[in-house]
């Protein structure tokens, strides 16, 4: 999806629909085949395998509780599954256009910025992750849970450190507040289709529509 | 001990790199301008990322080292004590050699990158590896540490050395030239020939050769004798 307001309102609602009901995570899923476009590329993604072990973990503790312990983890996984295609199909710059056509160019464009600077940092920090994990593995450090803590120190310092010389550049050089942009989308006919195919999803999720056919008789 | 690229080539987009030669034991010395693909050459030589396409034959190495050009990716102790022993080695002797005895309780993380790039070398060069890449091991260090971290590479007597980088003010000793020109690895040959073929040759050296007086190699000490030569 190009259009970054469609692919975002997709997101939601996918997310509202599997969230509901078992079978609008079955049909968000679906969508997820049919229209995500970068199945395989985010399949390739280091951080769904330990996503899904935390989620079964907290499935099975569900289960052993009373819960519904499978439903839940299925639900949650498409969650992932669509969270994970947001951010596979992210391009630097698009929140702050979403910001701004939302919210103008004070507010909008501040949040907007953030946004996208936190992608920035979040891919830094997955690039960041690999190298560490070699380096780890390289020097014998041990079992993977032993290496989270150190990796995850790093991570965070370097994290921290690059926004604080980003706001000093950025005050330095006279930032203050908001800033000056008109957005632009690009939007194609198959984005307006393939957004309207979630909403129906969702409609369908939400409306009983066993009711539906009663009133119907 | 040796590492044969076999038409290597890494493809990211409109950007490439190709590589093909065999490196054996000694000292190898690859130079190229930033964004060249020297980092990612490392990568794929150490082994760390496949080639888009061709083939690397590694013989007889079983125990290979890679030092990242940033040295916070190594970090694993909580204290820079710690640090030396992640690595397996005597903490008194590493702080001693780095000049850093007295931030031995500190997080390795507050310390500045240059001193942790001293650290991570003091660490790396004190071991024996078959294979040791080392991804511009001299950035952020000061002169003097450049000169103590091109003595004890110098030092270095078995295993493949192969040092990545833009420098050009201080070298270890260097058995083999290497340079990327053009989005292609060459091999400019042993020292002190290589010399004459060598684009990224340091001023200095070019002003040596132009005079006649050509250095044995390029540690300070050689640079040094081929200036005050008569």
């Amino acid at each position: 999806m190009q259009d970054i307001r469609l692919r975002i309102a997709a997101a939601l609602v996918l997310t509202l629909s599997a969230f509901f009901s078992l079978a609008g995570a079955a049909l968000a899923f679906l969508w997820w085949i049919a229209w995500s476009g970068k199945v395989s590329e985010i399949m390739r993604m280091r951080m769904i395998l330990p996503v899904a072990g935390m989620l079964a973990f907290f499935s099975a503790v569900l289960s052993l509780t009373g819960g519904d312990g499978v439903s839940y983890f299925l639900r949650m996984m498409v969650i992932v599954l669509v969270g994970s295609w947001v951010y596979a199909e992210q391009k630097s710059g698009e929140f702050l256009h979403l910001g701004v056509w939302l919210l103008g160019n004070r507010i909008g464009f501040e949040l907007g910025m953030l946004a996208d600077m936190a992608m920035q940092t979040l891919h830094l920090m997955v690039r960041d992750f690999e190298t560490i994990r070699v380096a780890q593995a390289l020097k014998g450090t041990g079992t993977a849970g032993k290496m989270l803590v150190p990796a995850g120190l790093v991570l965070v310092t370097g994290a921290l450190s690059r926004a604080e010389h980003t706001a000093e550049l950025m005050a330095v050089r006279g930032y203050r507040c908001g800033g000056s942009l008109c957005p632009r989308f690009l939007t194609t006919r198959g984005d307006i289709f393939r957004c309207m195919t979630a909403l129906c999803i969702l409609i369908i999720t939400v409306i009983p529509v066993s009711e539906f056919f009663i009133l119907y008789r | 001990m040796r590492i044969d690229l076999d038409a290597v080539r890494v493809v990211r987009d409109s950007w490439s790199v190709s590589a093909t030669g065999t490196f054996t034991e000694g000292i190898h010395l690859i130079s190229g301008d930033v964004g060249s693909g020297k980092t990612t050459l490392a990568r794929v030589i150490a082994g760390l990322s496949p080639p888009t396409s061709g083939a690397i034959r590694r013989e007889d190495i079983t125990h290979p080292m890679i030092s990242f050009q940033f040295p916070e990716h190594h970090v694993t102790g909580s204290t820079v004590s710690e640090e030396c022993s992640s690595w397996g080695l005597d903490p008194t002797v590493i702080l001693k050699q780095a000049s850093l005895q007295e931030k031995a309780g500190l997080s390795p993380l507050r310390l500045s990158r240059g001193e942790l790039k001293r650290l991570h070398l003091a660490c790396v060069l004190s071991q024996e590896y078959d294979l040791l890449v080392l991804d511009e091991p001299f950035s952020s260090l000061d002169c003097k540490e450049k000169a103590r971290a091109c003595t004890t590479i110098s030092g270095r007597a078995r295993g493949i050395t192969i040092i990545f980088t833009h420098e050009q003010s201080q070298f270890p000793r260097v058995d083999m030239l290497w340079e990327i020109v053009d989005g292609s690895l060459h091999c400019r040959g042993n020292l002190p020939d290589a010399l004459r073929t060598w684009e990224h040759a340091p001023e200095i050296v070019r002003a040596l050769i132009r005079r006649g007086k050509e250095p044995a190699n390029l540690t300070r000490q050689d640079i040094r004798e081929a200036a005050c030569r008569t």
